[in-house]
């Protein structure tokens, strides 16, 4: 039999697959509305002038063939694992997307670590010293991460700690002196390590520190006034009275009593700002020279590649369902009284 | 808590201080700042700009040209040609001793299959060898090419490095195939991708897409072996971080710089700015079919939006080094005109003109790529000074700026009333700019053909008699006429040539660009 969680999880992962299916529906009808055709983004100007040219390549790409029976075939490879050729890079799409997804995810979770271990005791104590100097400063400096465009943070980031105090690195993921390890996982600071190769893994983290600090702050604000409201309402609950009451010293009572619970609240919003995290570092990998799935995207929008442009989708919202599964699932350890199958 | 933030603080500081060892950058190692565009390096199916720089330097064409000239063909892997009488025969003779990186020799059994490829597969290139009947490889060393007609842009047509000579054994072997069925039989293009195969001074290491392109020098390279141990060409899209980075020294070359950059560049230390001229043309179309143009079909009213125009203004939003034009041929081709045969800012004139029109209000709308840079141009400050200008002789002008597919493909489907573009050309030869001729590319695209008058029929003509002359000089003296004709009727105002900006640290020497193959590396040292 299975538990209740396990159920839980097992229709999540069912349902992905009609959503899956949906995103590609959606990204396909979304992309042929566009009042623009592949020939235009895909030929030069010579080529798109000559009929031969344009036929051939409209053969090769299937784009000869009506728009349900285009669909109909993507489909039946996707059956067989196959996500297509990308019109852009001819490669295969799954391979394009295994190549860049380490990146991007390497740079979501360190973000995203960063904003969690920064915005939640940042939001804690500043609930907890209420009005001090250091609340008034959360506060601020919470608003100005949630504004600020990140496009224009990455700039000025690039601006101070690279040319001007020259802390950071070049953008890019490796100094263009080091020739990059062989790819066994992706991510480039594993391989280093698996290569034996301690100087681009050190690199490569040296590169991660600047886009990571600027993809964090939007989050990182976010969660530092939601947790520091969240605990707020906790703070003047009956139970953190009787805690006190019952003499457990400010400590304890906080981090025990008052910080496990207002971090429920917390927790959705982690899983639900992994997706604009995402779609942040679309931004910021053009900034740092990234090589990730931002740059992949932007590149198959602008050159109408369906196939590309379906394949990311999928992928980003497969993590998407992903991290808020398990947001979900963390619920059940963080409260015990939330019955996540239930 | 105190101390988990005091921690969280030093630990973000520390990661930048410990980390902060900036690896010195190799002597003989260049890298080089690109906003890629980049569809494939394999060059039979490839002609845009990024993939032009690194294929000229991994392979080698019949004919080049140095530096940044573009109008004397020079040998490459030809040693010498004869053209005959009839302007329908070209014979190369082919350099001998010459290998490619694989160690296998070339001859010219592996020019012909190149080029066959190249036709047969129907990709991006193919129509450079539109003109071409049929390639012959006689002997080991000798390459002939028959024509359909004379064709005075073959010889700067060849220098392309998407008709360079790949080693055909090794891309036989891995897939290539340059038979009549080539465009479904030729499987080589994700070799290419990730091997070169050709004579060039560098071999391609590594291409990561939207990231990378790593070359290191051949040592077998027939000029020698290049001053560079290896090359680096980054993609770096946003022009402020290549700015930045040039600054500070770990690029050694930027080719993806806009005017502000520039103009900041030009005071920085231990970096030199320069630029060279493009062979491109910035125009205006305004739409010659009644349906569409509306007033703007009016000749009179296209002629008093070229008096209308303040061309020192467009300039200067242009940049340094960019040139105003007369004609729609770029100065530095053989048959363009003098950029003093230029129509003069004459608002006046513009309001009678208008005035003689008759037409009341004059009312359109210009349609631009309103996220395009190109040559460091920004299109849509160039429209909204296109739509200021014209305010001032009470033409209104609606910007209608939009993505630059979806503006393009309207462009191309000749639906701009009014629009703002470039045309680039694809081989340094005026012919590339006869598509302005009524009925050709631009013309239909201006709805302008050539049964709209009988002017416009004979126009269409002297397009197709330049075009045919065997001889170069004759073919010049066409093209003026050409041109001369087009600025007095055609449905444009041409705007100016771009100049493209680049920079690069002081220590870097042998820097040129030309707007065929950017830069070119073989020439570069540090």
């Amino acid at each position: 039999m299975l538990s209740g969680l396990q159920l839980f999880v097992a229709r999540r992962l069912l349902l992905l697959g009609p959503m899956l299916l949906g995103i590609t529906l959606l990204s396909f009808v979304l992309s042929n509305a566009v009042p623009a055709d592949p020939v235009t983004a895909n030929l030069g100007e010579q080529a798109a002038a000559d009929p031969q040219i344009v036929a051939a390549f409209r053969h090769e790409w299937g784009l000869d063939r009506p728009l349900p029976e285009q669909y109909g075939i993507y489909l039946w490879n996707l059956l067989h694992g196959n996500l297509g050729l990308s019109i852009s890079t001819r490669q295969p799409v799954l391979l394009d997307l295994q190549q860049r997804f380490p990146a991007t995810i390497e740079l979501a979770i360190a973000a995203m670590t960063l904003s969690v271990l920064v915005g939640i005791p940042l939001g804690v104590l500043s609930a907890v010293r209420r009005d001090s100097l250091l609340d008034q400063l959360t506060r601020v400096a919470s608003l100005v991460g949630v504004s600020m465009p990140v496009f224009w943070l990455g700039l000025v980031a690039l601006l101070v700690f690279y040319a001007r105090l020259g802390w950071a690195p070049a953008p890019g993921r490796l100094s263009a002196t080091l020739s990059t390890p062989p790819a066994v996982t992706g991510f480039l600071v594993l391989d280093a390590l698996l290569a034996g190769r301690p100087d681009a893994a050190l690199d490569t983290l040296h590169h991660l520190v600047l886009p990571a600090v600027v993809l964090s702050t939007y989050n990182l604000g976010v969660l530092a006034r939601l947790m520091r409201g969240s605990t707020l309402d906790v703070l003047g609950e009956d139970y953190v009275r009787t805690a006190r009451a019952k003499g457990l010293d400010e400590r304890a009572v906080t981090l025990r009593h008052a910080a496990r619970n207002a971090l429920i609240p917390v927790v959705t919003v982690i899983g639900l700002s992994f997706g604009r995290l995402l779609s942040g570092a679309v931004i910021i990998e053009s900034v740092f020279a990234w090589p990730g799935l931002g740059l992949y995207a932007f590149r198959s929008a602008t050159s109408l590649d369906f196939p590309a442009i379906m394949g990311v989708g999928m992928v980003i919202a497969t993590v998407y369902v992903a991290a808020n599964l398990l947001v979900d699932v963390a619920y059940a350890f963080i409260d015990p009284r939330i019955q996540v199958g239930a | 808590m105190r101390t988990s933030i005091v921690l969280a603080r030093l630990g973000l500081a520390l990661a930048f201080a410990a980390l902060a060892t900036s690896a010195p950058a190799a002597e003989k190692t260049l890298v080089v700042g690109s906003s890629f565009i980049i569809k494939s390096l394999d060059p039979g199916r490839t002609i845009e700009t990024t993939s032009n720089m690194i294929n000229h330097s991994v392979y080698d064409s019949l004919v080049t040209f140095d530096g940044e000239d573009l109008r004397d063909p020079k040998p490459s892997l030809a040693t010498d040609w004869k053209v005959a009488d009839d302007g329908k025969t070209y014979t190369f003779r082919l350099r001998r001793n010459v290998k490619f990186s694989s160690g296998n020799p070339l001859t010219s059994a592996d020019v012909k299959w190149s080029l066959d490829r190249v036709k047969n597969l129907k990709n991006n290139p193919a129509f450079f060898l539109n003109s071409v009947d049929e390639i012959l490889a006689p002997d080991p060393y000798t390459v002939v090419l028959k024509l359909k007609a004379p064709n005075p842009a073959l010889l700067p047509i060849l220098a392309s490095s998407s008709l360079a000579a790949l080693d055909s054994k090794l891309v036989t072997q891995k897939g290539g195939d340059a038979s009549a069925d080539a465009k479904d039989r030729d499987k080589a293009e994700s070799f290419l991708n990730g091997q070169s195969a050709g004579t060039g001074a560098y071999v391609l290491e590594r291409y990561v897409p939207e990231h990378e392109v790593v070359l290191v020098r051949n040592p077998a390279h027939w000029r020698g072996a290049p001053k560079l141990d290896r090359i680096v060409v980054r993609n770096i899209t946003e022009p402020a971080s290549q700015k930045l980075q040039l600054e500070r020294g770990d690029l050694d070359i930027a080719t993806g710089l806009d005017q502000d950059q520039m103009k900041a560049l030009r005071s920085a230390a231990g970096v030199m700015t320069k630029t060279s001229p493009a062979a491109t043309t910035f125009y205006i179309l305004l739409n010659a079919n009644p349906q569409i143009g509306g007033p703007f079909a009016n000749p009179k009213v296209q002629q008093a939006v070229r008096y209308a125009l303040d061309y020192e203004g467009i300039l200067a939003i242009a940049g340094p080094g960019a040139v105003r034009l007369a004609g729609v041929i770029p100065t530095s081709f053989p048959g363009s005109l003098d950029p003093r045969q230029a129509i003069r800012t004459d608002r006046e004139k513009a309001k009678a003109l208008l005035k003689d029109a008759n037409l009341g209000e004059v009312k359109g709308v210009i349609t631009y790529a309103s996220d395009s840079t190109i040559w460091g141009v920004q299109m849509s400050l160039l429209a909204q000074k296109i739509q200021a200008d014209l305010a001032a002789v009470g033409i209104g002008i609606t910007l209608n700026g939009l993505p630059r597919t979806t503006a393009l493909q309207l462009y191309r489907d000749g639906k701009n009333q009014l629009g703002v573009w470039s045309w680039a050309a694809d081989y340094p030869d005026g012919q590339n700019f006869l598509v302005y001729a009524p009925g050709r590319t631009v013309g239909k695209r201006a709805g302008w053909l050539p049964e709209a008058s009988p002017e416009a029929r004979e126009l269409a003509q002297v397009a197709t008699e330049a075009e045919t002359q065997g001889d170069p000089a004759r073919s010049a003296g066409l093209y003026r006429k050409f041109e001369e004709r087009l600025a007095q009727i055609g449905p444009y105002a041409p705007l100016f040539q771009p100049a493209v900006p680049y920079a690069f640290r002081s220590n870097v020497q042998g820097v040129t660009f030309n707007s065929v193959w950017g830069v070119d590396f073989w020439t570069i040292g540090k």
